[in-house]
């Protein structure tokens, strides 16, 4: 009997395991896509176990919003506070989830393609525009009518009609820009009173600071092509930097004297000497962060990541990439940017999904994303940041010209690592620039 | 007994149909897309662009995918000896009888279970560090000045330190598979042996080798499918931007499908597709050689 009983118990399980695979008419992706999903508001919960099987989880004009962020982070925790206040405020359930950076770059375009339920997303300004520029809606009607651009940066509203092929299809958020960041400390005490602005300001600067018994410059693998890309596009700007990284253009001048101005630096001594095998985060934690080497060229989130070792007395200083002399660009260029949220070009909800933007970019949230990831406020009226990146306002504010990643550098995959390779070992002085010229043109494309 | 052709089929359909769907259609698809360009891995067919065998030779003509070949060989070989020669060791101590055999079992078993974040990390930032590395501090004791001062992770020994990261975690695995083979091998046969006057090493070479054959040809089979999924530890050597000391083809595959580092490149899962195609073939072919250089059909026990 008890056997009878056992195998109808285990035959009703199996059947109801079944029937909850096939029910539902849910798209499997967004089955498998709520499994991953890390969180979901409270709100949500409560609604969607009285919704019906076919309503969309959540209720009538509930939002999915796919973000780049973990929870754990300041910035994932911040907007899960917009999100519950949204939620708590409008009545409209959210489900929030927090996908990481590699979980939205390889699942986001597949999940749009399945036809997933995704009503906004967010990631890198490029990386949205181009990259899934086609799955974007146009927000130039929504920002009009919710005067969106009343409080925003001009600049970077800007930016994401530049990259959204004209029209504004993204709302920048969490803004940063490439620049050198030092430590105070170490300028005052080797008498460096004003930032470098030209290359040979800094070749000074970087001088008085090896007298002083210090490293002037380190860095990491992970960001040593920038410093290639800045000094190439300070030299013909960045069209024909990516012309040349593209092309394969090694004979081109600047090419030579990008090499020789980092053999001339490497020669003196100015980087840190574990530069050519520095696997981030050596550099920035173990010599910028304590203090044994001065400047870093990183993005503004550098002092949010180095905070906990770096230590509360650490002053920040930042300064754009300097000048080089005959070059075309000036110090008003650089990669600024932003991580930008997009509204699904399918999406029902889109209004919502904009009301929500608002929430997370503007006022009360932006203000405490900004806190919590020592970040720049998007929202103009949110003048105040955070004291360790105050530095970095007039550098943000001088910004004219805008860069990509790396100053297009990195813009040939198949020519990064061999550039990589052969600029660490221009840097750590084991190769000369007709070395490091010759390699390049080796190497092809 | 009378066969039943409708159940004969009744009861294959779900297997065969479950493969056909899973594996089956997969692997054709992945073939096919190698002769298109497409840029979005699921882009819809009426996007793809036929572009016949252009995705293999650019493959051919770019230096970066032949580095990251030459990598991955010199993995399969390189850290193929290291690997198999330390865990036949181990296994063959571990299974003659000495004291404590769990626990040494366990203990070069464990970095198995630990992730490969948190043991890469330990060994970049802790015992490669050139400022206060385990490796740094072991030679500047011994008064090895020189050895003391290589930087492990530039150009120049990356792949090095990278191979020997990775093999450190391997070596257990595949210890145990030995072991297993080694402990199937009746004790009769080494007994005699003893009697007839075989030293340890002549019963290793006689008796232990010829009876492993088979195993040799799992862990071969195994450690080649493995290192040609070598992704991980590449992309944890290399973090944001890959490098030419540490590149795969399953990371350049990755940069190829979802683009490369943090800049917004040209991406082509065609190109990808084609790179899946050519590892499969090495796969295959390691696989056949292995089969047929290692009959263990011979010997019965």
């Amino acid at each position: 009997m008890k056997k009878k009983v056992m195998s109808l118990a285990l035959a009703s399980v199996m059947a109801a395991s079944l029937a909850a695979c096939g029910g539902g008419g849910q798209d499997p992706t967004t089955a498998a896509a709520k499994e991953d999903s890390t969180a979901t508001t409270a709100a949500q919960a409560e609604k969607s176990d009285d919704s019906g099987e076919e309503a969309p989880a959540g209720g009538e004009g509930s939002l999915v919003y796919w973000s780049m962020w973990e929870a754990t982070e300041p910035q994932g925790q911040a907007i899960q506070e917009a999100v519950n206040k949204f939620t708590e405020d409008t009545g409209i359930a959210v489900d929030l989830q927090f996908k990481g950076r590699t979980g939205i770059r390889e699942g986001l375009q597949p999940a749009l393609d399945a036809g997933t339920n995704i009503d906004l997303f967010d990631e890198d300004i490029d990386r949205v525009n181009t990259t899934w520029g086609q799955y974007l809606m146009d927000l130039e009607d929504l920002a009009k009518a919710a005067d969106y651009e009343a409080t925003a940066n001009a600049g970077l509203i800007a930016a994401c009609r530049e990259v959204g092929g004209g029209s504004l299809k993204s709302i920048p958020y969490q803004p940063n820009v490439f620049a050198f960041f030092y430590n105070q400390a170490i300028f005052d005490e080797a008498g460096v009173t004003e930032v470098p602005k030209t290359w040979e300001e800094l070749d000074a600067a970087c001088a008085k600071i090896k007298e002083a018994g210090y490293t002037p410059i380190t860095c990491d693998d992970a960001y040593i092509v920038c410093m290639f890309g800045y000094h190439m596009c300070r030299l013909v700007g960045e069209p024909k930097t990516e012309e040349i990284v593209k092309g394969g253009l090694w004979d081109e001048a600047a090419v030579m004297s990008t090499a020789e101005a980092y053999a001339d630096f490497a020669a003196k001594g100015y980087f840190s000497d574990t530069i050519a095998s520095n696997v981030w985060p050596a550099g920035q934690n173990q010599e910028l962060a304590m203090g044994t080497a001065a400047m870093y060229l990183n993005g503004s989130w550098l002092p949010n990541e180095v905070k906990d070792m770096a230590g509360d007395d650490f002053v920040w200083g930042c300064f754009s990439y300097p000048e080089v002399e005959g070059g075309t660009d000036g110090t008003d260029a650089a990669n600024y940017g932003a991580q930008v949220l997009a509204i699904n070009k399918d999406s029902k909800n889109a209004e919502n999904a904009f009301q929500l933007i608002c929430y997370i970019t503007k006022g009360e949230f932006d203000k405490k994303l900004s806190d919590m990831s020592i970040g720049i406020p998007a929202d103009s009226t949110n003048s105040e940041w955070p004291e360790l990146i105050a530095c970095v306002k007039p550098v943000m504010d001088s910004m004219t010209i805008r860069y990509p990643w790396a100053a297009g550098a990195e813009a040939n995959a198949d020519m990064t690592p061999i550039i990589k390779e052969n600029f660490l070992s221009l840097c750590g002085g084991t190769l000369d620039a007709q070395g490091f010229v010759d390699a390049l043109k080796k190497a092809g494309n | 007994m009378k066969r039943n052709k409708g159940m004969i089929i009744a009861f294959l359909a779900p297997a065969v149909s479950i493969f056909a769907v899973i594996f089956l259609y997969p692997i054709v698809r992945t073939i096919i897309m190698s002769f298109f360009k497409i840029d979005g891995i699921t882009d819809p067919v009426s996007k793809w662009q036929f572009t016949g065998l252009a995705n293999f030779t650019k493959l051919a003509n770019t230096s970066l995918f032949r580095t990251s070949m030459w990598n991955l060989f010199r993995i399969w070989l390189i850290g193929g000896l290291i690997v198999m020669s330390l865990a036949l060791l181990f296994a063959v101590i571990i299974t003659s009888g000495i004291r404590f055999k769990s626990f040494f079992r366990a203990v070069i078993y464990l970095p198995n279970i630990v992730s490969a974040v948190a043991l890469a990390t330990m060994w970049l930032q802790y015992v490669y560090s050139p400022k206060f590395g385990l490796l740094k501090s072991v030679f500047s004791n011994l008064g090895l000045t020189s050895l003391a001062k290589i930087q492990w992770l530039d150009n120049e020994h990356k792949f090095m330190a990278l191979l020997l990261a990775y093999c450190f975690g391997m070596v257990g695995y595949h210890m145990l598979i030995f072991a297993s083979g080694i402990e199937r091998i009746s004790y009769d046969y080494f007994e005699a042996a003893t009697l007839d006057g075989a030293n340890k090493l002549n019963q290793f070479r006689y008796i232990t080798m010829p009876l492993l054959k088979g195993v040799f040809r799992t862990n071969i089979t195994m450690w080649s499918v493995t290192s040609v999924g070598f992704f991980v530890w590449s992309q944890l050597f290399s973090t944001v931007t890959a490098d030419t000391q540490t590149i795969t083809p399953m990371v350049y595959m990755y940069m190829q499908i979802f683009g490369a580092g943090n800049s917004v490149t040209e991406r082509n899962s065609g190109l990808g597709a084609a790179i899946g195609v050519l590892l499969s073939i090495c796969v295959v072919a390691i696989f056949w050689l292995c089969n047929h250089l290692l009959k263990d059909d011979d010997l019965e026990f």
